[in-house]
């Protein structure tokens, strides 16, 4: 599929917040989907801040119906295009809260029935259009409004759900991870979802400056620091194995944790070791089940470290 | 052509005619002989349809609100809690202005849960934006939807419309109906042509989210669409009669009205029951009538109030109930009379399945008369 | 490339400069470009 990735198809002038991750993604899926794509967005960030009436940002069509249903209504728009013979390729997309809980019936009905579709899933790992509350995407430990850390909390009680997993258990033909830390990558995933058969899956972690609690320069690096410390992990999944694997150099994952307001609790007024531990218990999880480690025949002179920022830095 | 059939196959047939691009409906009873049906005939090819075995009647209505979003015919068909899920969905597929016909097998409400037949599911949802129509019998429900689909894509109205009929008594009763040929309805009901549509040669965006400045004009925009639909479904009505013989342009059906003192007023199979009481009444001198409301929304106030001018006093029979306040249909109905003095008097009564019989009619024509009114009927012993 | 709003247009003399209409001032594109070849500047309080 021949795309003109120089194509803006996500308009300047929305209501994002400076720096907003969601926004980029959005900016590079649509680059790597084109012209010939309809897209079914769930209610959230994105949709609040594309389509404010009469303004929109999409340049390609788009229907905004309600929070849980856009992979219901992409389910009806494949079957109507199928119907008519039309080329068209149906893009849904939806925030984590939308896909994880509250639109998990649909996002499941749709893979079950096995609709030639995209669901892409802009994870910022909260319902952050509400004002930032716990959702399933929500990483342990993470401070929300919901789950806020106390004197009998240390936050987010829960690990992140294995969306990629639960819905390659669908018999997703095409399942991927993406973060737009690593847009290129985001790109080529996107673009590849979209040209095999069936509903296929990407999942793109999108930090949110705003809930996270770093700058809007940070956004990338925040990003990036998900990804070097393993905690989330960029593969691609075909049929059900793990076909291709980003591998890094990996940090500890205190370096991520540090730059974010919602972990703050986890170092002031003192380090939470047991916590700390156990999220990066869960970083090295990941690293041995996707072998994330880059693995050197001779260990490697450490470079001189630009030094870490303090949260609001 | 006569077809001795049950009332859901009727309902098929007639949905098969109207040749929806995509049918997407969950089963719920009783209205699962209708999506049986057509899964069959799709199955036989004899329907040329995508069938979206959805799993939820949530996901129903959402995929046919997509479907139609694109630019082809949808249906679906429920009741009941089935309804109550697509709740969120009717007022979004409306607000959107997108057509489409969705049948509803009218069921009563949990909690208590029952399967039995009463109104409260489709009056429930009388402030979507949605068309509604209740049939007495199947012939009109299975004829209301070549109307129902006619309308509903109308430029001038673009209004989703439900189809009304009552669960068991009519969906599984079997009635001799008159299906028209195939022909027919293609000359009355042309292919769906989008006032807008999903399309990436000229993109646009549905669904958009409105400040304080704009919403209010939405929704007055929507309630113009309902009234310009009263003269489409009078003009869609006659034009149907022309094609097959039946007319449904009037919102309204009078039975025994002329020199009527009682007049009963409801929706439904049970004025089929209410008709027959009415002759046996009339034998015995009572000047008692019916007013059956076939479209209930746009609500037909004026015509109402035109039927009853002669009038003593106006009994509503209510398949229905505002907990809290009175039967829906009474209370428009009292709205439409304001100012002419007939007394209008409530009556809930056949929730869940609770059967009438002429002598219930009867009865309540003779409440009406003692003036005693505004109750539920037929409560058991010890229980009022 | 990384910014959110996708208002940096390249100029003639390949300079990328932001549409001053749309760009939030997130400073996205001074923290990324590998040329380090943008500076932020505060318009004001």
């Amino acid at each position: 599929m021949v795309v003109d990735k120089s194509l803006e198809l996500f308009d300047c002038g929305h209501r994002a917040c400076g720096g907003c991750g969601p926004a980029l993604a959005a900016r590079l899926i649509l680059k790597a989907a084109g012209k010939n794509t309809i897209v079914a967005t769930a209610t959230g960030c994105l949709e609040v801040f594309s389509s404010p009436y009469p303004e929109t940002a999409w340049k390609v069509p788009w229907i905004h119906s309600l929070f849980e249903n856009a992979a219901a209504v992409g389910s009806g728009i494949e079957a109507a295009l199928k119907r008519q013979g039309r080329s068209e390729k149906v893009l849904v997309i939806g925030g984590d809260g939308a896909s994880f809980d509250i639109g998990m019936l649909c996002i499941s009905g749709a893979f079950e029935r096995g609709h030639d579709l995209t669901y892409i899933c802009y994870d910022n790992e909260a319902y952050m259009n509400t004002g930032i509350q716990r959702s399933g995407a929500t990483p342990l430990d993470a401070h929300t409004t919901t789950s806020p850390a106390g004197r009998c909390s240390t936050g987010n009680s829960r690990p992140k759900k294995d969306m990629p997993a639960i819905l390659a258990a669908h018999g997703a033909p095409y399942v991927a991870t993406t973060s737009i830390a690593y847009p290129n990558d985001l790109m080529q995933k996107v673009e590849r979802a979209m040209e095999v058969k069936g509903p296929c899956y990407v999942q793109v972690h999108a930090p949110c400056a705003t809930g996270w609690g770093f700058e809007s320069d940070r956004t990338m690096v925040v990003g990036k620091l998900a990804v070097e410390t393993g905690l989330f992990v960029l593969f691609e999944q075909t049929d059900g194995t793990v076909t291709k694997v980003k591998k890094v150099m990996r940090k500890p994952v205190e370096e991520y944790l540090k730059v974010q307001k919602r972990f703050a609790h986890l170092f002031k007024p003192r380090r939470n070791e047991v916590e700390i531990a156990r999220i990066q218990a869960m970083a090295d999880a990941n690293a041995a089940k996707y072998g994330i480690d880059i693995k050197l025949k001779k260990p490697m002179e450490k470079p001189a470290e630009k030094p870490v920022e303090k949260p609001g830095g | 052509m006569m077809r001795f059939i049950e009332g859901s196959i009727a309902v098929a047939e007639a949905v098969r005619m109207c040749r929806p691009q995509v049918i997407s409906a969950y089963p719920i009873t009783p209205q699962t002989h209708i999506v049986e049906a057509l899964a069959e005939m799709v199955a036989n090819c004899t329907l040329d349809a995508e069938y979206i075995t959805v799993e939820s009647e949530f996901s129903a209505l959402s995929a046919c609100l997509g479907a139609v979003a694109a630019g082809s015919r949808a249906y679906s068909a429920t009741t009941s809690q089935g309804l109550f899920l697509m709740f969120e969905p009717c007022f979004n597929l409306a607000g959107m202005r997108l057509p489409m016909v969705m049948t509803i097998a009218n069921r009563a409400v949990s909690a208590p849960l029952s399967i039995w037949n009463d109104q409260q599911d489709s009056i429930s949802l009388r402030d979507s934006g949605w068309m509604q129509f209740y049939a007495e019998d199947n012939q009109e429900a299975a004829d209301l939807h070549y109307l129902a689909y006619k309308v509903s894509e109308d430029h001038k109205v673009l209004l989703p419309a439900m189809v009304c009929f009552d669960g068991f008594i009519l969906t599984h009763t079997y009635e001799p109906v008159d299906m028209p040929a195939q022909e027919q309805v293609d000359a009355y009901l042309p292919r769906f042509v989008p006032f807008e549509k999903l399309d990436a040669h000229d993109p646009i965006s549905f669904g958009m989210f409105a400040f304080p400045e704009y919403y209010m004009e939405f929704r007055y925009a929507v309630d113009q669409a309902m009234q310009r639909a009263r003269e489409k479904i009078r003009d869609a009505g006659k034009d149907l009669a022309g094609k097959i013989g039946r007319d449904y342009s009037a919102f309204v059906e009078g039975y025994q009205l002329e020199d009527a003192e009682t007049v009963l007023i409801a929706m439904g199979s049970l004025c089929g029951t209410i008709k027959d009481a009415i002759d046996e009444m009339r034998g015995a001198g009572r000047k008692v009538g019916l007013l059956r409301i076939r479209t209930y929304r746009p609500f037909p106030g004026e015509e109402i109030l035109a039927a009853l001018s002669g009038a003593k006093r106006v009994a509503v029979l209510d398949k229905n109930i505002s907990l809290g306040s009175k039967g829906a249909v009474g209370l428009e109905v009292k709205d439409a009379l304001y100012g002419s003095g007939i007394p209008v008097l409530d009556y809930i009564v056949g929730l869940g399945g609770r059967d009438l019989r002429k002598r219930d009619i009867a009865r309540i024509a003779d409440l009406a008369e003692k003036g005693e009114g505004d109750l539920f009927y037929g409560l058991r012993e010890g229980v009022a | 490339m990384v910014c959110p709003e996708g208002c940096i247009v390249e100029q003639e003399d390949e300079a990328f400069l932001p549409d001053y209409d749309y760009c939030k001032g997130c400073g996205l594109c001074a923290e990324e470009c590998p040329a380090e070849d943008i500076e932020m500047v505060k318009e004001e309080k």
